[in-house]
């Protein structure tokens, strides 16, 4: 589990994120959701360990500032908005390099093949021959999450949980392809494994998360489940927006549509 | 679904053309058998370069006298032949291959390590660092500098350039460098800022230098390894050694710094030591050579970028071919400017820029965009 508490982060003079606790638990799927510049990367950072912050921040039990790089690469992997290259990389080199910590889990025969297979499930099966420099953003995203997972291949490694951080990993993305990703994350979570992903899409959200912290001027304004969390008001609120929430029959999946904003 | 994606795969990969890539993208097999020929190439070219010159020995009677060792009593060389050989030949051919060997490689760990393919140290000022670490000890060498050059020895030059390529390397990082994140255009102009920097003190020192001095800094600067002797050998070879040595262990860093500094540490590569160990190496490897040879330019940005649109830019294979092809390029860049005005000869510098400059240039044309990064 990670468990955030009382978090702070300054950069400068001025405080991006105010006094932050929530915990994101083992086979969860929490989302971190907020309008722009309400400090959802900066928490993110914090909790990459790229920040220094006030309070506490922990990884199953182990507070992360004190865990070694390697250590912490071994519990989590970090999938970042976008990354651009100078050399000449091909997709294979760039997802192998997520195996440098050595800690993928997977069994010793599939590892030569644990790229290809990594390709396969963010459906770039045959790109591994191409540059990464040649590819679309979207397509670049793609190779990044499957890096991303290979570090951490098996979800719980030696009994215990491990993490994936996406900072808006579906935002290049065509529809099709932002579903695979989403399922990506959500199936990561059910076989064990933790993920702390930042959306813009509120509907994406509301589908696969178990858990949406919303973020509003560097707090956590809330902290709860998809229909707990997305109300009239806090939409009104949060994203200075006034919009209708709706709900489908039958399920308890909260949407909100634009259309439905009294302009 | 996927079989459309491999369609489409392999129709994008022939339109591209030329380039034959294994379809999954792994050159690791290919990078080895590179390091392999170069390894060959290298050898052949120590032999052929020993047994070149002004002096007749044959290449058989070459390999036959190392083989027996330099006091085989049946020795196939002529006395004359040995001495020109060993005391002549076999430093200038050591010295020229360690220095080759540093150049390529102190080149491909400043490129990784600024995540740019043009950051040479002779272009971004580096060089111009170590160069003004030797001129001082050159011309100061006598009076301010005494006690130095009497502790250090003959290690006072490579120590002084040494220290000049750690401090310029040191400005430029960080001048050039913000939150991990190196802007290619600052670095090239703090580069030029520095060379013109370096070249007024130099040009301070000249002024006060006496005619010895002279003599000495004009051979030195023009870049050449004439004069190259045991003693120079034992002057620069632990640096260079060094440099070598570390190298391979930077590899890891280098490659997971090329997808930026934050997802490096997030690999669990600890970042900031790593950035350290990295410049003092490059500043070892270029003080050396520099404190021996003069500026031999061009070497450290041609040759790893030859070797990575071959091998790519897998610094686990990048640094050890650069240092192997690095070598034979600078043995053979000298047998040229021992030749090619002979009996005089050409300093070495001036063949590797005429060639080199006009190879960067290249680059530049075919990646005009890469300021844009």
């Amino acid at each position: 589990m990670i468990r955030v508490s009382n978090v702070s982060v300054s950069l400068g003079r001025s405080k991006i994120v105010e006094d932050v606790s929530f915990d994101a638990g083992a086979g969860e799927f929490t989302v971190i959701v907020g309008p722009n510049g309400s400090g959802k990367t900066t928490l993110m950072r914090a909790l990459s360990g790229d920040l220094p912050y006030e309070g506490t921040i922990s990884i199953n039990g182990t507070l992360i500032s004190q865990l070694k790089l390697w250590q912490m690469a071994a519990m989590r992997a970090i999938l970042p908005q976008s990354t651009s290259l100078s050399f000449p990389f091909t997709v294979r080199e760039i997802v192998k390099l997520g195996m440098t910590s050595g800690r993928s889990g997977a069994a010793r025969h599939a590892v030569d093949t644990l790229p290809d297979e990594a390709l396969v499930r963010v459906d770039l099966a045959g790109f591994g021959g191409r540059f990464y420099q040649e590819l679309s953003g979207g397509e670049q995203q793609r190779v990044q999450l499957a890096r991303v997972l290979c570090q951490v291949w098996q979800p719980v490694l030696d009994g215990q949980p491990r993490f994936l951080f996406l900072d808006e990993p579906v935002s290049s993305l065509d529809i099709k392809h932002q579903l695979i990703i989403m399922q990506i994350a959500r199936d990561f979570a059910d076989r064990g494994g933790g993920v702390i992903a930042i959306l813009h899409d509120l509907n994406l959200t509301s589908m696969f998360a178990d858990r949406i912290v919303v973020m509003h001027e560097g707090r956590a304004d809330c902290v709860g489940t998809p229909t707990q969390v997305l109300t009239d008001d806090r939409i009104l609120r949060v994203y200075e927006c006034a919009l209708k929430v709706g709900g489908l029959p039958g399920k308890s999946v909260p949407f909100v549509l634009p259309q439905s904003a009294i302009l | 679904m996927s079989e459309a994606i491999l369609r489409k795969s392999a129709v994008l990969a022939s339109a591209r053309g030329g380039k034959k890539l294994r379809p999954d993208g792994d050159r690791s097999a290919l990078a080895r058998a590179v390091i392999a020929c170069l390894g060959v190439v290298l050898i052949a070219t120590i032999i052929f370069s020993l047994a070149f010159g002004a002096s007749d020995a044959s290449v058989i009677a070459v390999v036959k006298s190392l083989i027996s060792g330099a006091e085989g009593t049946e020795s196939a060389l002529s006395v004359r032949d040995r001495i020109i050989i060993y005391d002549i030949r076999l430093p200038r051919i050591i010295l020229g291959a360690l220095i080759g060997a540093s150049l390529a490689v102190s080149g491909a760990v400043m490129q990784g390590l600024f995540r740019n393919p043009l950051a040479d140290p002779g272009i971004v000022g580096v060089s111009a660092g170590a160069g003004l670490g030797a001129v001082s000890v050159i011309v100061l060498g006598g009076t301010i500098f005494a006690p130095v050059v009497a502790l250090f020895g003959l290690y006072a030059l490579p120590l002084a350039a040494f220290f000049g390529a750690l401090a310029f390397t040191l400005i430029l990082y960080r001048v050039a460098t913000r939150r991990g994140q190196t802007s290619i255009a600052t670095m090239l102009l703090a580069g030029i800022a520095l060379g013109a920097m370096a070249a007024a003190y130099i040009g301070v020192l000249v002024y006060v230098a006496d005619d010895k001095q002279l003599r000495d800094l004009t051979f030195w600067s023009l870049g050449s390894l004439a004069g190259a002797s045991w003693i120079k050998i034992l002057a620069s070879g632990p640096l260079i050694a060094f440099a070598l040595v570390i190298s391979p262990f930077l590899a890891r860093g280098l490659n997971g710094l090329a997808l930026g500094e934050a997802s490096a540490s997030h690999l669990g590569i600890p970042v900031q030591r790593f950035k350290r160990i990295a410049i003092v190496t490059v500043a070892a490897a270029t003080g050396a050579s520099v404190a021996v040879s003069g500026g031999i330019g061009f070497v450290g940005v041609v040759v790893p970028h030859l070797l990575r649109l071959v091998i790519g830019p897998d610094h686990r294979y990048l640094l050890p071919a650069a240092a192997l092809l690095g070598a034979s390029l600078l043995l053979i860049a000298d047998a040229v400017s021992r030749t090619i005005v002979a009996p005089s000869e050409l300093p070495i510098g001036i063949v590797t820029a005429a060639v080199g400059a006009p190879f960067f240039l290249w680059i530049l044309l075919r990646r005009r965009g890469i300021l844009d990064l």
